[in-house]
């Protein structure tokens, strides 16, 4: 169909200011977070913003009747391409479909149209003592219906899990525009439900390819009390990660635990000098949350334990200080940048897992890693799951540098996956680790493509991702 | 000069579209979609630096919805100046494709101020044989031209005298910096401004051979003839040999305070003159009993990272100083935005005006004539007897008349 005609299709279903067509509006939607889309235009051909399951479904089998490409959206805050056009087609910004339906506090749960924000959903719980756990550093534009999508989780995963733990169902509608409620028809509430297959958590983390999801329901949990953070500096890289060993084998389960090494120190230093951290090979901050009597009692354990491996542990629950010892890490994302003054970090290779006995030993195989592609990188991360966030600062205007820092990226993903781990923990797969998806999974891919070409047989939903391109290694 | 779109290179660049500039950005809380993203508009800049876009008028209508607010800036934790980078992208697009009535405007009146006095009588007499309200029910004139209301018959430069000693004896002699809407919009806080300076000791200068502050300029892509305004201003300021500069419109403040050519000139922002000032010198305030809230001006909270002193003022002399939700998000005036863009400016205006209401003042206080301006409007399209005031009339209010 082509692009006017499409339009005007689209104009029967929504009303037209819910629909962008023009080419500069279609433009705004060809980016997201991702090093790649930098690189690549991924113009789709039509926008449309839904505000009802109806408008939805509408789409998708109009979509359907003319086998065009689907594609979810919610903030765009994605790294991965996830939510763009890569073989056209329409975009779904569901972003602006954002009213929080309902706080069933009798019952722990709430109800979500997929484009509320997080931290905004937060905010509102946190007027009923309530508070849903998982917390990417997105949180102030990521959606809840990209949470799901990506099963998304951030610092506090060590403690709170990722989204799918509070996943209790939701409403998608699928290819061919039919809508079925996952965890339970009629009116489910619920909270522990193991009655036929678990559609719910197929849907999460399926990053829109198997349908849309349209509306949320998820556990809430009674917000803690009280929190309590500890800053370690080591001599040793690898005395970090058994300073976390011995904190668990303590029986103490803190609610985050995060690593800095010496790039990472250095580039903070640089952005921030007043927050002026030790130079060391690593620093850990620890955190721990729940009643005050308790939160004191682990925060003296941890001192304890981890100061027979660092060379300095200070132990903070004066909101003040915590807030200094949480800045450091909170801005190395963005510090990373100032290691060279033309240099621009860029999300890629950002987001292995491994195991948590290998990760000392990641790290040093990343720095080789760096020097061999001559690439500087800046690594951080969750340790206490094993999550390394890795940066890769380099001169965007230079294709030179463009192009060592994909082969790095390359091999920082086979480094995950050879060391038991996996290409990414948080940010997911999209059109930049698909490649990666046999090797990953041998066997349990292709089960996984069955199952895509069962619910979605015309292949409309987010095609380009989350599979292994079609004969090879063509990205997209 | 500001940074043209070049200059700013390296800026752009480092945006990582990461997003986090949507959850501040009022024209996108509003229009809610991407293409109103401060994010959008980086990259639309980008395209236009790299030639992948033609500059067009759709172009400038995305460039256009933004209020120069500043929150982005703010927000960003790469520390992007998106507000620089959306100006330079305007004077981009006047430079490849001028519109000649802007042009007009902008370059040609409002740089002069015989012709821009001669303007806004034009506009009174319009509004006095009614045609701006036949022109607005025609739809002949854009609804944003109701907003400023009937102008008032005398501006404040054709009242005030260019010199007014200090009441008692003189602490400061200071170059007021009269600027364009306080003096056709609003002369009675000019009237305010220079009294209540005067009282505290100041001689108080009005050069008449000032000029707009450049700002309208900068917004609209005439960085040059913001530039020279702005040589042209700070050479009159030199002349005079004043020890300091201030003015009650916290854009002009911004601009003043921003300006290359002011290097060098002090620039103070008028609550913190007026706290250093009753700091030596207390005559004695009246308090005010009515309940007062205060809304930040961007151009003081955003730009000029003022938002403690006008309360540590208004807490002087009010008995109930309350603030409301949001007092720092934007009025969605942003200058000539609402001009353009109506229906959005008033949906950003909604939310200030519900604030305002929840918040049970009787009197809202402010520091910039355009933001009087937009939330008046507001209050009475909601049907509210609330007052705005600038911060500085109930400041004369409190030090009650001179005995
Ligand atoms: C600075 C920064 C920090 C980040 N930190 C973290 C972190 O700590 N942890 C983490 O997990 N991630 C993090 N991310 C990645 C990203 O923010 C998350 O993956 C987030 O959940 C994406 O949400 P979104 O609304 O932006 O989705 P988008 O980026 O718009 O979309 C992401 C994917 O979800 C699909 N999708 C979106 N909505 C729907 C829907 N309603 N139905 C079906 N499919 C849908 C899209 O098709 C796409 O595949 C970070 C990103 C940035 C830029
Ligand atoms: S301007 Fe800043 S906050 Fe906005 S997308 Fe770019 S880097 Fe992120
Ligand atoms: S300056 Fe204000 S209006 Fe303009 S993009 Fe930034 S936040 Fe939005």
């Amino acid at each position: 169909m082509d692009r006017q005609k499409l339009g005007a299709e689209l104009k029967r279903i929504f009303p037209p200011e819910r629909v962008l067509t023009s080419e500069l509006e279609r433009r705004m939607y060809s980016y997201d977070s991702s090093f790649m889309a930098r690189f690549h235009s991924f113009v789709p051909d039509a926008v449309v913003l839904p505000q009802s399951t109806q408008e939805v479904s509408a789409l998708l089998k109009l979509a359907s009747q003319h086998r065009i490409p689907v594609i979810p959206r919610g903030a765009g805050s994605g790294e991965t391409c996830g939510c763009l056009a890569v073989r056209g087609g329409i975009v779904v910004d569901l972003s602006a479909w954002d009213t929080i339906e309902e706080v069933d506090v009798a019952n722990m749960q709430v109800f979500a149209r997929p484009g509320v924000v997080h931290y905004k959903l937060n905010e509102h719980l946190a007027g009923f003592g309530l508070f849903f756990p998982p917390d990417p550093g997105s949180t102030r534009m990521c959606t809840v219906g990209g949470m799901v999508a990506n099963n998304s989780s951030g610092l506090r995963a060590v403690k709170y899990g990722t989204t799918e733990q509070y996943v209790l169902g939701l409403e998608a509608v699928l290819p061919d525009g039919q809508v079925i409620q996952t965890g339970g028809a009629n009116d489910c509430r619920a909270l522990k439900n193991v009655s036929g297959l678990n559609l719910t958590k197929l849907f999460v983390g399926s990053e829109g390819v198997l349908g849309i999801i349209t509306r949320i329901r998820l556990r809430v949990w009674p917000r803690p009390q009280a929190r309590g953070m500890a800053m370690a500096v080591f001599s040793e890289l690898e005395l970090a990660p058994a300073a976390v060993l011995d904190v668990y084998q303590s029986g103490i389960l803190p609610s985050g635990i995060e690593i800095l090494d010496t790039s990472a120190i250095q580039a903070i230093n640089m952005y921030k000098p007043e927050i002026n951290l030790p130079s060391a090979e690593a620093i850990l901050i620890f955190e721990v949350d729940g009643n005050p009597a308790g939160v004191a009692w682990e925060g003296q354990q941890i001192a304890e334990i981890v100061g027979r491996h660092a060379v300095s542990v200070e132990w903070a629950t004066d909101p003040a200080r915590m807030a200094d010892l949480w800045r450091g890490r909170s801005v190395v994302a963005v510090a990373a940048a100032r290691l060279r003054p033309d240099g621009s970090r860029i999300f890629a290779g950002e987001d292995i897992s491994v195991p948590l006995s290998r990760v000392a030993e990641t790290l040093r195989r990343i720095k080789e890693l760096s020097r061999k592609h001559d690439v500087a990188v800046v690594n951080y991360g969750h340790i206490g799951d094993g999550n390394i966030h890795t940066a890769p600062v380099i001169n965007l205007d230079s294709s030179a540098e463009v192009q060592r820092a994909n082969a790095l990226v390359d091999d920082i993903h086979r480094l995950a996956i050879a060391m038991g781990g996996s290409t990414t923990g948080e940010h997911g797969v999209g059109a930049v680790r698909n490649q990666y998806a046999v090797d990953e999974h041998g066997e349990a891919a292709l089960v996984m493509k069955q199952l895509k070409e069962t619910l979605d047989p015309l292949n409309i939903m987010n095609p380009g991702k989350l599979f292994p391109p079609e004969g090879g290694k063509d990205r997209a | 000069m500001p940074e043209d779109l070049e200059g700013l290179k390296e800026q752009y660049l480092r945006c990582v579209r990461c997003g986090q500039c949507r959850s501040v950005c009022p024209v996108f809380e509003a229009v809610k979609n991407e293409t109103a993203t401060p994010r959008g508009k980086v990259f639309l800049a980008h395209l236009l630096a790299t030639g992948e876009i033609k500059a067009n008028t759709q172009v400038q209508a995305q460039l256009s919805r933004c209020l120069l607010c500043r929150s982005c800036s703010k927000e960003c934790p790469s520390a992007i100046p998106v507000h620089q980078i959306v100006s330079a992208a305007r004077a981009e697009l006047v430079c490849r494709a001028p519109s000649p009535v802007k042009r007009m405007v902008f370059r040609h009146i409002w740089t002069r101020p015989r012709r821009l006095a001669l303007a806004a009588g034009l506009t009174r007499q319009i509004q006095i044989l009614g045609l701006d309200r036949l022109g607005l029910s025609l739809g002949l004139l854009p609804p944003g031209f109701a907003l400023p209301g009937r102008l008032p018959r005398r501006a404040a430069r054709a009242t005030i005298p260019a010199i007014t000693p200090a009441a008692g004896k003189t602490r400061l002699r200071v170059g007021y910096f009269l600027g364009c809407s306080t003096n056709f919009l609003f002369p009675g806080v000019a009237e305010s401004t220079v009294a209540v300076l005067s009282r505290l000791g100041c001689e108080v200068v009005i050069p008449p051979e000032l000029k707009c502050c450049g700002l309208p300029q900068l917004a609209s892509g005439e960085a040059d003839a913001a530039v020279n305004l702005a040589s042209a201003n700070s050479e009159v300021f030199r002349r005079l040999n004043v020890e300091a500069v201030v003015s009650d419109c916290a854009s002009c403040t911004a601009a003043l305070k921003e300006s290359p050519e002011f290097a060098g000139i002090k620039v103070i922002e008028l609550s913190e003159l007026l706290l250093e000032l009753l700091k030596e010198y207390n005559p004695g305030l009246q308090q005010i009993t009515k309940p007062v809230t205060y809304h930040d001006p961007c151009h003081l909270s955003k730009a000029q990272g003022i938002t403690a002193a006008p309360r540590e003022l208004l807490r002087l002399i009010c008995r109930d100083f309350r603030e409301m939700d949001g007092a720092s998000d934007c009025c969605g005036s942003g200058g000539t935005f609402a001009l353009y863009h109506y229906q959005t400016s008033m949906a950003i205006l909604d939310k200030k005006i519900a604030a305002i209401k929840k918040s049970e003042a009787e009197i809202v206080a402010t520091s910039c004539p355009t933001c009087i301006m937009q939330i008046r409007h507001g209050l009475t399209g909601h049907g509210c007897e609330i007052d705005v005031v600038h911060t500085v009339e109930l400041l004369e209010r409190a030090l009650g008349r001179e005995t």
